[in-house]
């Protein structure tokens, strides 16, 4: 591209010199001369100094590469900087041509090149060597391990065993590949990490607008209220840290409702530190104001509420007029007064009557956001998201500049070149009669499942996934994963060590961020993007010139990437095609052969992404190459209210309308191509829904099952939860009224803005800035309990303790203590990641466990010296392992909030000492399944699961069918 | 927008850290540990976290900290080669490749902001990445702020955000009262991030998400005690600091001390003619011995470097504002005056020593005081910015050299022992009393104030009361005769050494 330029020859990056030579400038956050990056003309060969040897002019040469960072979910740009001369990557810098990120990036963005050169990470296959959770590998051929997977897994389908197959993947980074892949096998096995993580956060939402998650407008917004703390966590850290400072500086309030002093919290103009599981309580109170002062949108509410199905369904001897609803509405709210939300919440009613001007101030510039935080820790927290969204229907500040639009709007999934199938049978280990409203799989739940119903797992993946850590009761975990009869092959496809990976049967090496294919789309504000990641090398290599045969060429080690692994292990279950699986991992270009990378990815950006293919046609590039060149592509911006879109008269040909205005069509449906899940009412009569009749207009509406916000959701009143029907207060399993005097609620959730869960104990200078997680607790606490900072206290839960130290702070509320998860990474022998983990002993015996550190992170000696300099020996405690399982009733999702009891240590305690016993544990279990209403009793049309929510893989109408026999345990 | 037609030559860079837009992610921290292949225990930037105020009125202030580049850049005064120099645009900079590791520039920052790269031995800290911005690239850490919390700009461009806000918003710098001239503006920073004495130290080793480093050179952030903050404020965050100079320092204080002591000793012995101009003791052993305590000297500064390999840049690149340079000098040329001193003994030329002791005594009492100078450019050292400490390190010249000498003449020339016990008596007693003042005295600063709690409190205290204590040993050198030498120069050592590490002991950023 720069032949004009020559190779080879240092220019200046400043704007005068760039623009002189045609090329881009990129202006950074100085507004000055200075670029914040290279011109992108020039990013095949630019001419750096080295900051080393300054301030003697060192020169190297670089070819800058683009991909996506790999550690939370907000996947941002990354432009690696691969060195000319020796071919490795020197850094990761932003991407600015990436629209969601910018050019901008947190911690993890730069740390990203330590995940790469940690000298502990896992290069080549490996199988067990003793048995499971002896720590003993030996190193396998890709060959020897894709056989043996391969060969089982198609037994398992051949022998009608499909479902025993299951994929459990943590957060995903992509869009939807390895769902496909499971398809086309015919498995229902897809497992995710969603029902501990944003089920709660996720209903709420989906229970408005179908839609399950929101994409706030913060950046335009007048008034932000979080219920979460996204200026340090992820879904979307930096992207939505990025536009809510923007929107402070140009005189947004912001509110932050969080019982802890989050750094968003810091940042707010209202901080609301409410008593946990109150949220929603509080919540309500400003709904109540908004109502009772008439400062709602009443146009917005008359026109998108399903006020009228609310008032046929349950108050049918009133006038169906708005009037009416209106008055409905006042007596619904009418408890839930300031005086009634401080009480609840603890927080002045001065304070939220102040609050509550700010937001009915804000109007249709009213942006939200909560995710996992208080819909994540409590019974019933799914209502949390459900009252926080009401706020925004009030205003009218829906898909609106500054509101909140619906996510699938703001997020764009190309159309793949195979669309397999959905799975034909339903799995009842994911999704079990007893959660017939489910967010997601229940996938926490897995031990207690396989053990009570005696199932089994033939092959079972677990993707950058570590439930053995992650997961509440993780040794419940360490007894499936170690059970024969319960788990027959395990592979753990990870970048680097787990405690989960210590009890696989193989471990396969995945790449991390500058090493694998994916491509994504995320919410980050009114906008429609996509971002690939890829591996780094491969791309410079190529377009030096050279053929790579697959991701391993160019990786460390053997280090592999999914796609490919998937593609080729397809192959092997299916050599023939018999199975009729082959087919969705063919070439079309040259039908028989195996699809390459390169097809799968020019197939997408050929076909599937308006505007891509012309944009890389003005520069000389296929599709393709202008993806490998720049990372990411804007489809659109300002997408707009698409509910307010009118259907074309085309799609309207033999349409009806129901009660509620719902319009189906029978026109065939229009393949666009974004293929964005979505969620979809039943066909009625063979036509499906197509929009809703909006005064004499037939528009888009929102995919629910009455097309319009569902203010009242039919769903839950038709599946035994009448009395949860429209947005209420669920009193959470930690309010004050369920705490015995001595005890206090545990926060355990929080995030730390340098660290991602499981992801980032292998980044170094991540682990030298935050490596422990003491336990916060208030002064007033702290003197009660005879406890300072530093001291060793015992927290004891439902099922067991664990030893902590204590951190007195005036950032949390008497009476809760706080526990960031991050931490606590251990591993059984030197086998592992050494930089953040401390080597424990696990010991057994009736199911009482115990856990003691044997020894902690120390510095070590390895090919990287900055491992003789780590100079922190603490790596925290892993709570998650004294938590049994509290599963919502209604969204699945798991309540991690914990009433415990706070005590000294006492004698014989050690720091990091973990007691827990899973006997127990099943216990509670056994009594948070009592709370649910089963599909088998309670379904109103004999199905597992309202057809019209959301499902990863969804089967065809007929598997949703409940058996004939009741099931066993319902 | 355009640079202006009239441009001066050079720009004059300036960052503004916006603390009112900062999330505390350490974005900054990593990018710069990424752009500058910093290893792990140091860093050349942070965001220190301080938890202000009490439920619910509370917040986490955060302060990104790090080189302030000063216009008076007072490590480039106390740099003796060059090797940290202020370039024409105002960033301060550093050549590795003539760093001779003797740390005056850590011991002068204000700021803590420069350390030793454990891979090169050579100091190093922020430069804006003057790498880049020559190449016409903003800094690291500006290109990676999520919330465009730090901006690079020139002060000379009245068009550049950093001089709108410089000059027309309420922006602050660290430690103004040092005469530094910072040229890192804080907009809607806390006070309590600022002053590193305002926020208190956490007990038990920790902070909110990590452990405070340990280890003996380890300087504890944050007050241990009363912080100056009134507003509740305790510290969540901070990083490793390290005292730049070790035990190394305090002993080469008392060789020092010794050589210049001796000669000076001597010469006045003399002058009272208690001793004959032609008394070996004068005529050789007193300048042979101080010249083997210079040898001394010279050693343990040497082996303080960290590239002692490249000790003689101190002589052949001096950068004679350093008082490091300057001292080599006096050092150097005050062993060629004992040299010439020995000469002229052993030539029969003892005459006319007469006339060149003025000018030997002068570099011995040069060699004596100038460290008092040292240690006044250690700006960052409140406690060392004592006028009394020249003639405090002149009395402890006299105590250390009676003390030798008195060893030496007891062989030598018996009859000069009492004049001596009674020289060490009297220096011993100039020595109590400049010490009694520096500890009873108030302090103008809370620095000082902290340091001398340092000193006499549990970390040094047990150094400091034993050079105390045997000092008033040393002062009944008359009637306890040789033994009070000992007890003298023990003494010295302990004092020194709790004064020298009591000034590095408080937290400066």
């Amino acid at each position: 591209m720069n032949g004009s330029h020559g190779r080879n020859e240092r220019v200046s990056a400043a704007r005068r010199e760039v623009e002189a030579r045609g090329e881009t400038f990129y202006p950074g956050a100085s507004r000055i001369h200075l670029a914040a990056f290279p011109p992108k003309e020039r990013w095949d060969d630019w001419v750096e100094l080295d900051s080393r040897s300054w301030p003697e002019r060192r020169e190297h040469r670089y070819m800058l590469v683009p991909t996506t960072c790999f550690n939370c979910e907000s996947a941002c740009g990354l432009l690696a900087y691969v060195d000319r001369d020796t071919l490795g990557v020197r850094k990761f810098e932003g991407n600015p041509e990436h629209p969601g990120s910018r050019g901008r990036n947190c911690a993890k963005g730069p740390a990203t090149i330590n995940q790469v050169t940690d000298p502990d990470r896992i290069l080549y296959p490996l199988k067990r060597a003793g048995g499971r959770g002896e720590d003993r590998w030996t190193r396998v051929s890709w060959d020897e391990a894709l056989d043996d997977i391969a060969a089982r897994i198609r037994r398992a389908i051949v022998e009608e065993r499909e479902n025993q197959v299951m994929y459990h993947v943590g957060r995903p980074g992509e869009d939807g590949f390895t769902e496909r892949v499971l398809a086309a096998w015919g498995v229902d096995g897809h497992n995710s990490h969603t029902n501990i993580c944003s089920s709660g956060g996720r209903f709420g939402y989906a229970a408005w607008m179908g839609f399950d998650r929101p994409s706030p407008d913060h950046a335009n917004a007048r008034a932000i209220l979080l219920v979460s703390s996204h200026l340090e966590a992820g879904h979307y850290f930096n992207p939505h840290a990025q536009r809510v400072i923007e929107a402070k500086a140009n005189g947004a309030k912001l509110i932050v409702i969080d019982t802890r002093l989050s750094n968003t919290a810091t940042h707010a103009d209202y901080w609301l530190p409410s008593v946990p599981g109150s949220e929603a309580a509080l919540l309500l109170s400003i709904a109540r104001h908004l109502i009772e002062t008439g400062r709602y949108d009443r146009e917005f509410v008359r026109r998108w509420w399903n006020w009228e199905e609310y008032l046929r369904e349950e108050h049918p001897q009133r006038e169906r007029s708005f009037e009416v609803f209106e008055e409905t509405l006042r007596e619904i709210y009418a408890p839930y007064t300031f005086e009634f939300a401080a009480q609840e919440s603890g927080i002045p009613s001065a304070t939220l009557a102040e609050v509550a001007g700010v937001v009915a101030a804000a109007g249709t510039r009213f942006s939200t956001h909560t995710w996992r935080s208080a819909a994540a820790g409590n019974l019933g927290g799914w209502q949390v998201s459900r009252c926080l969204f009401l706020l925004n229907a009030l205003l009218g500040a829906v898909a609106t500049e500054g509101g909140v639009y619906p996510n699938a709007w703001n997020k764009f999934v190309p159309r793949p070149i195979y669309e397999p199938p959905h799975p034909k049978r339903w799995n009842e280990m994911t999704w079990p009669q007893e959660y017939p409203l489910a967010m997601n799989e229940m996938s926490f739940l897995l031990p207690h499942l396989l053990e009570e119903r005696g199932g089994s797992l033939d092959v079972y993946f677990t993707r950058v996934y570590n439930p053995v850590w992650t997961n509440p009761n993780g040794f419940a975990w360490i007894e499936m994963l170690t059970d024969p009869q319960r788990i027959g092959l395990h592979v753990a496809l990870t970048p680097t060590w787990s405690e989960t990976a210590f009890f696989a049967d193989y471990v396969l090496p995945m790449g991390l961020a500058s090493e694998r294919h994916d491509v994504h789309s995320y919410e980050t504000h009114d906008a429609q993007w996509i971002g690939f990641r890829q591996p780094v090398l491969r791309a410079a290599r190529e377009r030096l010139g050279e053929k790579i045969r697959d991701t391993r060429d160019v990786n460390p080690g053997e280090v592999w990437e999914e796609n490919e692994f998937w593609i080729e292990l397809s192959w092997r279950i299916d050599p023939d095609g018999s199975l009729g699986i082959r087919k969705f991992f063919e070439s079309k270009n040259e039908p028989g052969t195996k699809l390459g990378i390169d097809e799968y990815y020019a197939h997408i950006f050929d076909h599937s992404v308006p505007g891509l293919p012309e944009r890389a046609a003005a520069q000389g590039l296929t599709p393709l190459q202008y993806m490998r060149r720049y990372g990411a592509f804007e489809i659109g911006r300002k997408i707009g209210a698409l509910h307010e879109d009118a259907v074309a008269p085309s799609e309207l040909e033999d349409a009806t309308t129901d009660e509620n205005g719902r319009v189906y069509t029978g026109a065939p449906p229009v393949r666009g191509p974004n293929a964005v899940p979505q969620p979809s009412p039943r066909a009625q009569d063979g036509r499906r829904a197509v929009g809703v009749a909006i005064g004499d207009r037939v528009v888009r509406g929102f995919p629910t099952p009455s097309g319009r916000l569902e203010f009242y959701s039919k769903t839950l009143a038709q599946w035994g939860w009448r009395k949860y029907a429209v947005p209420a207060y669920i009193e959470s399993h930690v309010h004050p009224n369920h705490l015995d005097e001595d005890e206090m609620v545990l926060i355990s959730t929080f995030r730390l803005p340098t660290q991602i869960h499981t992801r980032s104990a292998n980044a170094k200078w991540l682990d030298e800035i935050a490596h422990t997680n003491p336990l916060w607790l208030h002064p007033r606490d702290a003197e009660r309990l005879h406890a300072a900072t530093g001291d060793l206290l015992r927290v004891t839960t439902e099922t067991g303790y664990f030893v902590v130290r204590a951190w007195v702070t005036e950032g949390i509320r008497p009476g809760v203590v706080a526990c960031s998860h991050h931490m606590g990474r251990w591993r059984l022998s030197d086998t592992g990641q050494r930089q953040l983990s401390a080597t424990v002993r696990v010991r057994s015996q009736d199911r009482r466990w115990t856990m003691e550190r044997t020894s902690t992170v120390r510095a070590y000696e390895s090919s990287d010296p900055d491992t003789q300099r780590i100079w922190w020996n603490d790596v925290g405690v892993h709570q998650n392992l004294t938590f049994p399982v509290h599963p919502d009733p209604i969204s699945g999702m798991h309540c991690w909030h914990q009433a415990v009891k706070v005590t000294k240590a006492e004698e014989g305690d050690v720091y990091g000492d973990i007691h827990v016993d899973t006997a127990s544990a099943r216990e509670v279990y056994r009594r948070w399944l009592s709370l649910t209403r089963s599909a088998s009793a309670h379904s109103p049309d004999g199905t597992r699961r309202p057809y019209w929510m959301l499902r990863p893989l969804k089967p065809p109408a007929d598997a949703f069918r409940l058996p004939q026999e009741p099931a066993e345990h319902a | 927008m355009q640079p202006a037609e009239n441009e001066p030559a050079h720009p004059l860079w300036a960052k503004v850290i916006d603390q009112s837009r900062c999330i505390g992610c350490h974005a900054c921290t990593t990018a710069c540990k990424s752009e500058n292949d910093v290893p792990l225990s140091v860093t050349r930037t942070y965001v220190k976290a301080v938890e202000v105020g009490t439920f619910p009125q509370a917040r986490r202030a955060f302060g990104v900290t790090r080189c302030n580049q000063c216009s008076d850049a007072p490590c480039t005064t106390a740099c003796p080669t060059g090797a940290m120099f202020r370039r024409p645009d105002g960033i301060v900079d550093f050549d590795k490749s003539i760093c001779i590791g003797c740390k005056a520039c850590m011991a002068a920052c204000p700021y803590d902001a420069i350390f030793i790269n454990p891979d090169d031995h050579s100091a190093e800290k922020c430069n804006f990445c003057a790498h880049r911005i020559d190449a016409g690239l903003e800094p690291a850490c500006v290109v990676v702020c999520p919330v465009e919390a730090l901006m690079v700009g020139d002060l000379n461009d009245p068009a550049s955000r950093v001089a709108q806000i410089v000059n027309r918003e309420p922006v602050t710098v660290r430690r103004p009262e040092k005469e530094t001239r910072p040229k890192v503006f804080y907009k809607g920073a806390h006070q309590a991030t600022l002053d590193p004495l305002a926020a208190r130290r956490p007990e038990g080793g920790l902070y909110a998400w990590s452990t405070q480093p340990g280890g003996k050179a380890q300087v504890g952030s944050g007050h241990p005690g009363r912080p100056s903050s009134s507003a509740a404020a305790l510290l969540a965050y901070d990083v490793s600091h390290k005292a730049p100079w070790d035990w190394r320092v305090s002993l080469y204080t008392l060789t020092k001390g010794v050589a210049s002591g001796l000669y000076l000793a001597a010469y006045a012995l003399c002058i009272a003619g208690t001793l004959s101009w032609s008394d070996p003791l004068w005529l050789y052993a007193a300048p042979a011995c101080a010249l083997l305590f210079l040898a001394i000297t010279g050693a343990i500064l040497i082996s303080d470097l960290e590239h002692p390999e490249r000790f003689y840049l101190l002589l052949t690149r001096p950068q004679m504002r350093s008082w490091l340079a300057r001292g080599a000098f006096i050092i150097a040329f005050y062993g060629a005056a004992l040299a010439v001193h020995l000469a002229a003994g052993f030539t029969g030329l003892g005459i006319f020593l007469h006339a060149f002791a003025p000018l030997a005594g002068a570099l011995a009492i040069a060699t004596a005081v100038y460290t008092g100078y040292l240690f006044a450019q250690a700006k960052a050292r409140d406690l060392w910015q004592s006028p009394m400490l020249v003639p405090h390190l002149l009395a402890q010249s006299f105590m250390a050299g009676s003390a030798v000498l008195a060893l030496l003449a007891l062989w030598l020339a018996p009859a000069a022992v009492p004049s001596l016990l009674w020289m060490l008596a009297a220096s011993s007693c100039a020595h109590l009393i400049f010490a009694g003042a520096e500890a009873t005295l108030v302090h103008p600063t809370a620095h000082a104030h902290l340091a001398l709690q340092e000193m006499y409190g549990k970390r040094f205290g047990p150094y400091a009361w034993a050079g105390v204590v045997l000092s008033a040993v040393a002062l009944a050198a008359p009637w306890i005769g040789i033994a009070a030498s000992a007890a003298a120069l023990i003494a010295l050592f302990c004092y020194e050494h709790a004064y020298v590490q009591a000034g590095q002991a408080v937290p400066l950023a």
